[in-house]
């Protein structure tokens, strides 16, 4: 029995590295549809509503486009730099990184509440459709965003205690997959409630 | 630490928040048939009232209390029965129950893992699962009853809290159980998907993998794909109902009074709730068309006829499943236009469904049938899969569906396609692996009893609902007694109403021989049913890891039975070559 224990030790690192991106990918799938549910739900009701309010994105969400572009392309350039055994930039590229996903959070808070200083609010009686839909859409695409976040968290603290390294970044690696994806969906998002809603 | 100490650790970690998946798979089942039990009983309580409305029953009077006065069921808590039979025994017994048990049973022991992807996940996917169904059933107890929209919780019944008493905190906690379902459910998928395809065996190719596998793979990828959206009109329905916004409401008065709500559809949640709807079918379904498929070959001692076949159709049924939701709705003043395109590809279904019942009835041709209590299910599950199929091909075609909409013929449909085959599949799987699963045998004889109860009364009362539908009874209503045109059909009522009191009473055949067997069945042998695959290489009792030292290599398909050399001889001198054994001298791989 006891070498049942010790193969268990081999295999779970295995099977970890075997899986954690494949969850993550289908995760990532559940994710998508979670999110097509509700953009598909814009086009039905827009189609049936002949009174659909067309609302202009503030400024602030045009911002969060670009902060979170950015943080991706230095998210990956840390993983460019682990993959060199640079543990220094890696560092650095994560907790950039980190910033820029709270400064994301923080634009689009701005972004509600100009939108609400417009009269734009998410319920109520004078709240449309549409209205509520941008809040919805963009507050759970914060609530999925903040999974990256502690996931970003998690590798700034590792790669501080210099747990990566050029053969060991696995984590890094799922921790950057679901933040690209992360940025791709808000600029799906963006382009959606920017041009279709 | 004491040695006391760490046996109730083990306890704990063995029983209750294991990561095992055989133990995973015992607890979804266990659950999963408590939550049938329940559901069954709902069932057999409201057909008393449809058999004889208004009669008073003692059953009634103790089992409901004030949900029925004197023991006369109260028009809308038999709403809150209705909608809770069909909620608990489509998601909980035979999405989760089903899923659950068999996918966590076999995946990793007929693909040669040593357990999940993930045990963590797993245990997280039963225990919300878990919570999932104690709130779903906490919500019987609470003000105003139990949800009370129907399983399909259209709105604006299920959207204003005030509307009727189902619609206030039991649909509130309704939506939470669900809610924490789908997350449950996701997280078994997800762990199935990425097991299946990352953690085979050697030699375990995507062709050399039991039917079940692709069975239990389709149903996870068709999860993840619909249930998210599930989720996603939830969630819309819950701020519907607690924050203010309309996305399904508009221009409503309750009592006279105008509501705020304006500029939404309740189609919308049509749309979203049946891209769900619509593949739960298969979710439900395809697991069980799996497990016979596994079973009838097994037990047929022949190789399962086309199985390449076998896997493209289930592949096309999962894809189908997913663009014919509108089927559901053709009297919603869908544009008859795409009411033909979704005729059009829900009648495509037929094809697929065509080639697997081919399948089944050659793979059982001339086959040496052994009768166990599962090859039973399983054929039971070939017949119904087709009597249940055919009125599919009436109710799919938008012009034939809108006359027989929302009766009593949709309800004998939908019950013998989904709710009886599936059942038989999992029937037929507890039967085929309780062996696995509890290291002991049922006794042949109570199960074959079990069956031959359970088909007939089923049809029993199926069978007979198709005629009320086309003589255009409506379903869900608590009484038809009112309607003078329904005056002579009562008779039918009485008959259906009979059939399932004995088939809930030949349940308990089930219930004495499942119970009673896990504690006290004789104990199983290594391999009970000479079968090819993987897990009967096992050993008998649970053990960490599946496999003492290192898991078999596989050498060939699962379904080498009865196959012979030129001489009519069987190769390797049985009727079955385990999967392990490498290929004879001369012998040709037949992973077709």
């Amino acid at each position: 029995m006891a070498s049942i224990t010790l193969q268990d030790l081999n295999t779970k690192a295995e099977i970890r590295k075997k899986t954690a991106k494949p969850l993550l990918w289908i995760g990532i799938v559940s994710i998508v549809m979670f999110f097509s549910g509700w953009t598909s739900a814009v086009i039905v009701s827009k189609g049936g509503n002949g009174n659909w309010l067309n609302i202009e994105l503030p400024f602030a969400f045009s911002l969060s486009t670009i902060i979170i572009v950015l943080s991706s392309l230095l998210f990956h350039y840390g993983l460019i730099s682990i993959k060199k055994d640079n543990k220094k930039m890696l560092k650095l590229a994560v907790s950039l990184t980190l910033v820029l996903g709270l400064l994301f959070v923080v634009s689009q808070f701005y972004g509600w509440k100009e939108l609400y200083s417009n009269g734009i609010v998410a319920t109520g009686s004078s709240s449309t459709n549409a209205s509520s839909f941008i809040y919805l859409i963009t507050v759970f695409h914060v609530l999925h965003l903040l999974a990256g976040i502690i996931s970003l968290i998690v590798v700034s603290v590792k790669s501080y205690k210099e747990k990566y390294n050029s053969t060991n970044f696995l984590g890094v690696e799922v921790s950057i997959i679901y933040w690209h994806f992360l940025g791709a969906l808000w600029i799906y998002l963006f382009l959606f409630l920017k041009y279709i809603a | 630490m004491s040695t006391h100490h760490h046996h109730d650790q083990d306890f704990l970690f063995k029983y209750v928040f294991s990561q095992d998946h055989k133990m995973i798979s015992k607890q979804f089942l266990i659950t999963g048939f408590i939550m049938g039990f329940i559901g069954l009983i709902m069932s057999t309580l409201f057909r008393l009232q449809l058999g004889w409305p208004g009669e008073s029953f003692w059953i009634i009077d103790k089992l409901l209390g004030s949900w029925a006065e004197n023991g006369v069921m109260a028009p809308d808590k038999y709403l809150a029965l209705v909608t809770m039979h069909g909620t608990i025994m489509v998601f909980f017994l035979l999405t989760a129950g089903l899923s659950g048990t068999f996918s966590n049973l076999l995946i990793p022991l007929q693909i040669g893992a040593r357990d999940m992807a993930s045990g963590f996940l797993n245990m997280l996917s039963f225990w919300f699962f878990f919570l999932s169904s104690v709130i779903m059933l906490i919500s019987l107890g609470v003000e105003g009853g139990a949800a009370s929209a129907g399983w399909t919780i259209y709105p604006p019944l299920s959207a204003l809290p005030q509307a009727i008493p189902g619609s206030g905190l039991g649909m509130t906690l309704w939506l939470v159980a669900m809610a924490l379902f789908i997350v449950g459910s996701l997280l078994g998928s997800l762990n199935y998907i990425v097991t299946i395809l990352n953690l085979r065996t050697k030699g375990m190719s995507m062709t050399r993998l039991p039917l079940t596998i692709w069975a239990f793979l389709l149903t996870a990828i068709i999860g993840v794909v619909s249930f998210p959206v599930l989720l996603s009109a939830a969630l819309l329905l819950i701020f519907d109902r607690g924050f203010g916004t309309s996305f399904y409401l508009s221009d409503i008065y309750i009592g006279g009074q105008v509501l705020e709500h304006n500029g939404g559809s309740p189609i919308l949640f049509e749309h979203l709730f049946w891209f769900l709807g619509h593949p739960e079918v298969y979710i439900v379904l395809l697991p069980a068309l799996g497990i016979t498929s596994e079973i009838i070959s097994t037990m047929t001692r022949k190789p399962i006829f086309g199985y390449r076949a076998m896997i493209g159709s289930m592949v096309a049924i999962a894809f189908l499943s997913t663009i014919v939701w509108g089927h559901h709705m053709f009297v919603t003043g869908m544009n008859p236009f795409l009411g033909a395109v979704f005729t059009f590809t829900t009648l495509l279904i037929a094809i697929p469904s065509a080639v697997k019942v081919f399948n089944y009835l050659t793979t059982l041709w001339k086959g040496n049938i052994k009768f166990s209590p599962a090859t039973l299910f399983s054929i039971g599950l070939v017949s119904t899969f087709i009597s249940g199929g055919l009125t599919g091909l009436i109710l799919g075609d938008s012009a034939l569906d809108i006359n027989v909409h929302d009766t009593y013929f949709v309800v004998g449909h939908f019950h013998i396609v989904m709710g009886l085959s599936a059942i038989f599949g999992m029937f037929a799987g507890v039967y085929h692996w309780f062996p696995k699963l509890f290291g002991r045998m049922m006794n042949n004889k109570i199960g074959q009893l079990h069956f031959w109860i359970t088909i007939v009364c089923a049809y029993g009362i199926f069978f007979p609902m198709h005629f009320l539908g086309l003589a255009g009874v409506p379903r869900r209503y608590y009484t038809n007694s009112e309607f003078p045109l329904f005056d002579n059909l009562l008779d039918i009522n009485v008959l259906i109403s009979t059939f399932a009191i004995i088939i809930a009473f030949g349940q308990l055949l089930f219930l004495y021989n499942f119970v009673f067997s896990a504690l006290r069945g004789p104990k199983a042998p290594q391999n009970p049913w000479d079968s090819n695959s993987l897990e009967w290489t096992a050993p008998v009792e649970h053990i960490h890891g599946n496999w003492y030292g290192d898991i078999p290599e596989v050498y060939r398909w699962p379904y080498d039975y009865s196959k012979v050399d030129e001489n009519g001889e069987y190769i390797g001198g049985k009727d079955f070559i385990p999967q392990t054994t490498p290929l004879y001298d001369n012998e040709t791989d037949e992973a077709h």
